[in-house]
């Protein structure tokens, strides 16, 4: 099992440095939540996003992950503030205190429109960046080591914890817990569960400590990278390029009032 | 090592304005959504105020991280990423079994009763964005609601209020008041109001009444956080007084503010901790 999105594949995509596709990310998500017209973020999905998933061979899984997120979400809102919208005027059906407005439904589209990009931008992120690559090429800016040492390592502590809490669960289930019933029984399953999981997680903390400082994890002083991650100059110039871009989307708007 | 005591007084300065600024990056956020209230009406402002709502949370909530995590020694460092993957696995199992409850931060309140609230900034952010990169990129707007966990959470344990078994429900659920305030408007700017099957049915019968988006949401929280929030101290408080003394009072933090009194709570009645 493993615990994190990222598909490995050959793609000119994967071959960007991090950085990179963070800064183009926290791009789109700025322009699309700076520019308050539905169309930009379609325009940004379909321009954008699309292209990069089918370059990057991970367009199947997109969608997949992208839908099971996406659906719910978008259901209730469509059906919340299509029904229920307070700014609502022009009625399209009524059922007492329902009533379906187009200014909901508008609302809704808003909104929709911003969490759809927000959404299929971050997974692609996700699927075509290895954590490791990224916490590495932060490191180099300057993030602090303490960072990167702890999401690294809870990526990798997740699977074993998750292995550690359905054997215990396992186990108090052979001995006569029972797993389902009312809500409140179901909150005293938690603590024989939590009670062993946490103990046992926790008293292998002292040792890694103790080994972390032998190894100079305290230190203040610069590191060097093990593995470079590999940068170019097109890329230094387009990381500013979608900076100034992104600082754009939020003063036009401002200046020149909403579009 | 080689840090002069100048150059390390510099840098607590430097940390305490870090933390100083994302606090009030965070509060000025949230006054500026709900005295501003920018008018809902107008679609076009919920764009301006979902950016403010999103932007000014994260920086804020990156500020106090970045200003916390340099305080914190290397024993608390090596435990954080235990309790981040509580706060996810348990998390998860939770959502599976199909409690109406998240009990997502039993891991980050842990950590601020053994380390202190900058352990609990940490957690709680490291929480939301490795939750982001694994199952769900929408934790991530949220990780400013850890965050104030965290913060709490080490307050209240600073306050004594792990010490007896009847206080930590009530700092539980004071910390969950909080955390709906302050999440409200990610989830009415940012997802108009729509997290979730349930909630977003909440809100809706809110609006239906009368309520603004913000007003529903709030409400929303506030029906669901607090005994959230109740339950997951209680957890918390249960599953200290399961360790051992010895393990409890490692911690400077614990020995320094005497987070367990004198003696260690007893867990008391039928909801005795299985070992």
């Amino acid at each position: 099992m493993t615990s994190t999105l990222y598909l490995d594949r050959r793609s000119p995509v994967h071959r960007l440095n991090p950085v990179t596709k963070l800064v183009a990310m926290l791009t789109i998500v700025v322009i699309v939540f700076a520019v308050p017209l539905w169309w930009v973020a379609g325009l940004i999905v379909v321009g954008v996003v699309v292209p990069a998933a089918v370059v990057a061979h991970c367009g199947g899984r997109l969608l997949s992950l992208s839908l099971k997120l996406l659906l719910p979400i978008i259901v209730v809102l469509v059906l919340v503030q299509g029904l229920t919208f307070p700014g609502g005027k022009t009625v399209l059906a009524e059922w007492g205190v329902l009533a379906l407005t187009t200014e909901g439904l508008l609302f809704a589209l808003g909104i929709g429109s911003r969490i759809v990009c927000l959404v299929l931008t971050s997974v692609l992120f996700v699927l075509t960046t290895h954590p490791g690559d990224l916490m590495g090429a932060l490191t180099e800016r300057g993030m602090s080591p303490k960072f990167s040492y702890i999401i690294s390592s809870t990526l990798q502590l997740i699977p074993a914890f998750r292995d550690r809490a359905d054997g215990i669960l396992l186990a108090q289930q052979a001995r006569g817990l029972a797993v389902k019933g009312s809500p409140l029984a179901r909150v005293k399953v938690m603590m024989p569960l939590l009670g062993p999981l946490v103990l046992g997680m926790f008293t292998d903390v002292e040792e890694r400590s103790t080994a972390m400082e032998a190894r100079g994890f305290g230190s203040a002083a610069r590191r060097t990278a093990l593995i470079p991650v590999p940068d170019s100059t097109a890329q230094r110039v387009s990381r500013w390029l979608m900076l100034v871009l992104a600082v754009a989307a939020i003063v036009v708007p401002i200046v020149f009032g909403v579009l | 090592m080689s840090t002069s005591i100048a150059q390390s007084s510099s840098r607590r300065v430097r940390n305490t304005v870090l933390v100083a600024v994302g606090a009030v990056i965070i509060v000025a956020t949230y006054l500026y959504l709900v005295i501003g209230q920018p008018a809902e009406v107008a679609e076009s402002s919920t764009s301006r105020a979902s950016l403010i709502a999103m932007g000014g949370y994260l920086i804020g909530a990156l500020l106090l991280a970045i200003g916390s995590i340099h305080r914190l020694p290397t024993a608390t460092i090596a435990m954080v990423p235990v309790a981040i993957a509580l706060n996810i696995v348990v998390g998860q199992i939770v959502a599976v079994i199909g409690l109406p409850l998240y009990l997502d931060s039993i891991g980050t309140v842990l950590v601020s009763a053994l380390a202190g609230p900058a352990a609990g900034v940490v957690t709680g952010i490291l929480t939301n964005v490795i939750w982001g990169l694994t199952l769900s990129p929408i934790a991530l707007p949220f990780a400013v609601v850890q965050v104030v966990i965290g913060v709490l959470a080490g307050y209240a344990a600073r306050w004594g209020m792990f010490r007896r078994f009847y206080l930590a429900p009530i700092a539980g659920a004071v910390t969950g008041i909080v955390a709906a305030i302050i999440s409200a408007p990610i989830s009415a700017f940012v997802f108009g109001g729509a997290t979730g099957g349930g909630t977003g049915a909440i809100v809706g019968a809110f609006q239906a009444m009368g309520q603004t988006l913000l007003g529903a949401t709030t409400l929303q929280g506030l029906l669901s956080d607090p005994l959230d929030k109740a339950i997951t101290f209680t957890v918390v408080v249960l599953i200290l007084a399961a360790m051992p003394g010895r393990f409890r009072q490692r911690f400077p933090f614990v020995r320094e503010y005497r987070v367990f009194g004198k003696t260690s709570p007893k867990p008391t009645g039928e909801v005795a901790v299985e070992r």
